[in-house]
């Protein structure tokens, strides 16, 4: 026992926001967010999880809106919310805000991403958008049979290297792996496990430089941002809700919690 | 003084920010997409690896030649496609029948004399006679077309195959400002209109999206097919011998469906140029790999998500309507019902658009399901004719098993050939059954869109009748001399 | 009996007039929403806006070049220059006029308002580029400027208009004009094209036609009498002196010419494959975003794969996925290096 479960600074406890999104919090002890691409087999994943029978269509934008669940594993409650399937978080369509408002601001305490091993390059796009976001992210490696079917060898080990967060290799529909993924939920949720998660680092000279002299302002104002590099990108693209966070004071707020709970 | 301190710095930070803006350029998304495809290309060439000889996806890139292919994509489709529907329409038959005579031949008998011995005969007629066998009628005539049709629809889909038709149709539905993913909400719509607005959902781009919505009704649902397949039968069958009546009344049938596929494409492509001009548009269609379907999971799923979802939609409506057509033909004003009332006033602007009040009032009561037209369109002209020993009393929806007893009650009740072939078109061009207006309602979140795709059906389907009915007059006029 | 007669022709009437009514464009509906209220403040408003661009670009201007910029006569122009002065916002020298500090900021307002619009226009509707800013010109009079921050934050704060013209910040700050015109550039200069003048109408029309974008790369080939010619994007364009100073560009000292043309995707067949170089800048908003989603960026492969059964949209295979690309968005995504598929040569 690592963490304590009822410690003020789990996000777990950021009960205003999630109550805000919609979440029951009784009797729950963490939350987990499933994200991913359209048709990387996200809902068989959340069916499996959870014992719901969501329908899963081979069709990009088959779930709409956010399906819950739930299932307990050693003792623990988890609540989870399976987030509209999407390619990106950058863009802002309505999907789009609604998975990452809710992977910012609802702060569960473990993100869950599927990717479609067959086609990684492709899913790695939205991976490391929300490796910019936080810190405690779980890779599910899916349709691994696919893959093996379609001759794309993927090396596991070196990507979890390269992500700085655990990678679970699954094929959802014959349930294989499963178990795994549970367990390392388990462990990255109670904080045993400590990502690391990869921050862009090819950005193109005149970016970096941006970046940079704004980042540097950032933490002159904020001592101790620990990820003033993306808070500077976000005011770049011109994130309002960055830019209200900044307003309000909430933004220090945003921070502290940014930080890995080592206990 | 920190408070002020705080807030010179935040407008410092985006007065920063904006000026670092400036010197970036335009662009500067495209910019961090770039960066992180970069880092996405560096880990995949680190991790991934595909074996050389034998190239990825060579199975799915043979498939996909072959139903893309300028000879044989359309005919694969065209023939998936009738087989879906042939296998709905005879396998939905039997079932249909069987359903029909247990919950309304047998199950209504014996419910309402049991309601009759303990409630007022105004009580049980209003329940049983008229929210039970609403009902009844919706599930025996809606439940099992729907229980075959959308399972197939839904293997067809988790097999991969529907973005292909989409890709196939796409130009034609480009060239009429649509999106090609809208020929798939339009086959789902000749299950059930409000299904096919729930599919509109795969349509990303908003402008088509509202266009698939709106054309959705169009498409000629489960509900119609009997309605046309009847009236078809007994007055354009009816006009050729016997022999040919059926190749005939199927031509006919046929030749409505095409009308609605030819509205919906015009009116989208009207929509698009107007109303939905400023509505943003864009492209895309992923065309993802083949999967071998789990059967027994679609079944399930598809049952639980559309068919059983949509009945009790289509029951909760077909309830209160129920209870509304028993009481429009129950309660005298004057000696006669309200129904009557109506229909004797509406008939002289009926005969403009040449049907008549009967049909008017059965399309405004039987709004909830257009299953129950017309049963209620053979109850009311029995009430309206006086006639005896047909139908079981005033407010009680029947059908007859006979076509041509069916069919000397409409000419008792002053039907002609126009009036059929006026029935057909309008039973096309309504306004869209109150479960599917509701369906897009929360669909769009939109009284104005609602409004738009209720009121634009229905409008034409005056306009097309008026015409019609005047040429007919022109031409009846013109033989006289 | 002339009865059906008589219903026909009322009924046709009927239809006439609804279709009179609601016809797009020229409808009646149509033609009540475009009479635009040119009232006494939108040409005091158009008015600054003009004084405020000739200031920017630091061309001197006098009553008559702002009347023939309005399109009234001179002596209206004296009658509004004489109202705005009493306003205190402009000031007289000799005969040339100046924004005063409140005038400039005012005029910026405007500005601000409408390149905002226009951001909008391009990005969150299906507006066509060419109406983009006749309707912006109706809007920046109708819009508070609360409203149009509030579209911005919405969209991201843009720092630019689609024309690539900056947008003032709600400080009223802009950045220094560094652009010259494209006409001005010297043989064997390299530049990139930051701006494009969207009046006159038919000059931006002809522009657009060429294909010419913001953000391209121009590299001056040879300057003559009554003729320029130059390579954008490693194609060749040629253009009078009045469409060339249209363009509006900002050398790029340090850049090295393109030197291959690049081709369209369009123009990729079934299996070959090129090299993704970039978007136009015409394919803006959810559309540009969504390809960029799909992999469509600098840099990444792109394998035409297959042509539908009614040829039109074209299966291309990016990032290990197959994607439907229709012609006309294909023509705006620029390829070069095209070689021919080498796959399934396997027994």
């Amino acid at each position: 026992m690592s963490s304590q479960p009822n410690c003020e600074n789990c996000p777990v406890h950021h009960k205003g926001n999630l109550v805000r999104l919609g979440i029951d919090m009784d009797k729950v002890d963490y939350v987990v967010a499933l994200a991913g691409n359209p048709n990387t087999g996200k809902s068989t994943v959340f069916n499996n999880l959870t014992g719901l029978r969501q329908h899963t269509g081979n069709w990009p934008g088959k779930t709409v809106g956010r399906a819950e669940g739930a299932f307990s594993f050693a003792d623990d409650n988890y609540k989870i919310v399976d987030l509209p399937g999407t390619y990106s978080l950058l863009s802002t369509s309505t999907d789009e805000e609604v998975a990452r408002n809710f992977i910012l601001f609802g702060r569960p305490d473990v993100t869950v991403i599927v990717a479609d091993a067959t086609r990684l390059e492709r899913n790695l796009n939205l991976v490391l958008q929300i490796l910019e976001i936080t810190d405690r992210a779980i890779l599910c490696l899916n349709l691994m049979d696919e893959a093996k079917r379609n001759h794309v060898e993927i090396d596991v080990r070196e990507l979890t290297r390269e992500l700085g967060i655990p990678v679970i290799p699954t094929s959802a529909r014959r349930r294989d792996g499963m178990d795994e993924l549970v367990a390392m939920i388990a462990e990255v949720a109670s904080g045993k496990y400590i990502c690391k998660p990869h921050r862009v680092r090819n950005h193109t000279p005149q970016l970096k430089h941006a970046i940079d002299t704004l980042s540097k302002k950032l933490r002159e104002t904020y001592p101790g941002l620990p990820n003033a590099e993306w808070v500077a990108l976000r005011l770049l693209e011109g994130d309002q809700s960055i830019i209200e966070a900044l307003q309000n004071g909430i933004l220090d707020g945003l921070v502290e919690n940014e930080t890995p709970i080592a206990i | 003084m920190m408070e002020q301190n705080k807030t010179k710095n935040t407008e410092e930070i985006l007065g920063m920010a904006n000026n670092l803006k400036w010197e970036l350029g335009m662009g500067i998304h495209d910019k961090i997409v770039s960066s992180l495809y970069a880092d996405a290309a560096q880990i995949a060439r680190k991790t991934v690896s595909m074996d050389g000889d034998k190239p990825a996806f060579s199975l799915d890139r043979k498939i996909d030649k072959i139903v893309t292919s300028r000879w044989s994509g359309f005919p694969i489709m065209f023939v998936l496609l009738a087989v879906v529907f042939w296998v709905t329409i005879s396998g939905a038959n039997y079932p249909s029948g069987l359903l029909a005579s247990l919950l309304v031949d047998t199950l209504h008998p014996i419910l309402k004399s049991g309601a009759d011995s303990f409630m007022p005969w105004w009580l049980s007629g209003l329940l049983i006679d008229g929210a039970y066998l609403a009902m009844a009628w919706v599930i025996s005539v809606m439940l099992p077309p729907m229980a075959i049709f959308f399972p197939l629809f839904t293997l067809l889909e988790d097999l991969g195959y529907l973005p292909r038709v989409a890709f196939n149709m796409d130009s034609l539905f480009r060239k009429a400002g649509a999106h090609g993913k809208q020929a798939l909400t339009m086959s789902m719509g000749f299950g059930c209109n409000a299904a096919g607005v729930i599919a509109a959902r795969v349509i990303d781009s908003p402008r088509e999206r509202l266009i698939a919505i709106i054309t959705n009704n169009f498409s000629l649902c489960n509900g119609r097919w009997p309605t046309q397949i009847l009236i078809a039968t007994i007055f354009i069958g009816g006009m050729v011998s016997p022999f040919w009546a059926g190749l005939v009344s199927t031509g006919a049938v046929v030749g409505i469906a095409v009308l609605g596929i030819a509205f919906s494409l015009i009116v989208s492509w009207g929509l698009s140029r107007s109303v939905l001009k400023g509505e943003a548009s864009t492209f895309s269609l992923e065309l993802p790999p083949y999967r071998p379907p789990r059967v027994l999971q679609t079944l399930y799923t598809s049952l639980i998500d559309r068919t059983l979802f949509v009945l009790w939609r289509a029951v909760v409506f077909a309830v209160p309507a129920g209870m509304v057509i028993w009481l429009v033909s129950n309660i005298h004003i004057g000696g006669l019902s309200l129904a009557e009332h109506f229909i004797d006033w509406s008939n002289p602007f009926a005969v403009v658009f040449g049907l008549n009040g009967v049909i008017l009032l059965a399309y405004i009561i039987a709004i909830p399901a257009n299953e129950i037209v017309i049963p209620t369109i053979l109850m009311l002209t029995v009430l309206v004719t006086g006639m005896s020993g047909v139908g079981e009393g005033s407010g009680v929806m029947f059908e007859l098993d006979s076509i041509t007893s069916t069919e000397s009650i409409l000419r008792a009740g002053g039907w002609t050939l126009l009036t059929g072939i006026n029935l057909m078109l309008f039973s096309l061009l309504h306004n869209p059954c109150s479960t599917t207006i509701y369906t897009i309602y929360k669909e769009t979140k939109s009284a104005k869109w609602t409004l738009i795709a209720t009121l634009l059906p229905i409008v034409l389907g005056f306009v097309v009748c008026f015409f019609t009915a005047q040429l007919w007059y022109l031409f009846a006029w013109g033989f006289e001399f | 009996m002339e009865q059906p007669v008589l219903a026909l022709v009322l009924g046709l009437v009927a239809v006439g007039i609804l279709i009179w009514v609601f016809w797009p464009k020229k409808g009646l509906l149509a033609r009540l929403g475009k009479v635009r209220m040119s009232s006494q403040r939108v040409l005091l408003e158009d008015t600054l806006k003009y004084l405020f661009d000739c200031e920017y670009k630091g061309i001197a201007c006098n009553l008559n070049s702002a009347a023939g910029n309005l399109n009234i006569s001179a002596d209206q122009m004296a009658k509004l220059m004489a109202h705005l002065k009493d306003m205190g916002l402009v000031v007289f020298e000799g005969h040339n006029i100046h924004l005063t500090d409140t005038g400039k900021s005012y005029a910026l307002r405007i500005v601000r308002v409408h390149r905002i619009w226009e951001r909008f226009l391009a990005d969150e509707t299906g507006v066509q580029h060419m109406d983009w800013h006749g309707e912006a010109d109706i809007q920046e009079h109708q819009l508070s400027l609360e409203e149009a921050n509030r579209i911005a934050a919405r969209m991201g704060n843009p720092a630019f208009d689609p024309h690539g013209d900056p947008i003032p910040s709600t400080e009223g700050e802009i950045p220094p004009f560094l652009g010259r015109p494209l006409s001005s550039l010297k043989e064997g200069e390299v530049a990139q094209i930051v701006h494009i003048e969207d009046e006159p109408h038919y000059i931006f029309e002809q522009l657009s036609a060429l294909g010419l974008y913001p953000g391209m790369q121009v590299y001056q080939l040879d300057v003559q009498q009554g003729k320029i010619t130059f390579a954008a994007d490693g194609n060749e364009c040629v253009l009078t002196p009045l469409f060339a100073s249209a363009i509006t560009v900002q050398p790029l000292p340090k850049a090295e010419p393109i030197q291959e043309g690049y081709q369209r995707l369009s123009e990729l067949q079934p299996d070959e494959t090129a090299n993704i170089v970039g978007i136009s800048s015409y394919c803006r908003g959810l559309q540009r975003r969504r390809l960029m989603d799909f992999g469509i960026v600098p840099g990444n492969s792109i394998t035409a794969e297959l042509r539908s059964a009614s040829g039109d949209p074209v299966g291309y295979r990016i990032l290990g996925t197959t994607i439907a690309i229709r012609k006309d968005q294909a023509n705006l995504i620029f390829i070069n290096n095209i070689k021919k598929e080498q796959h399934e040569q396997s027994a």
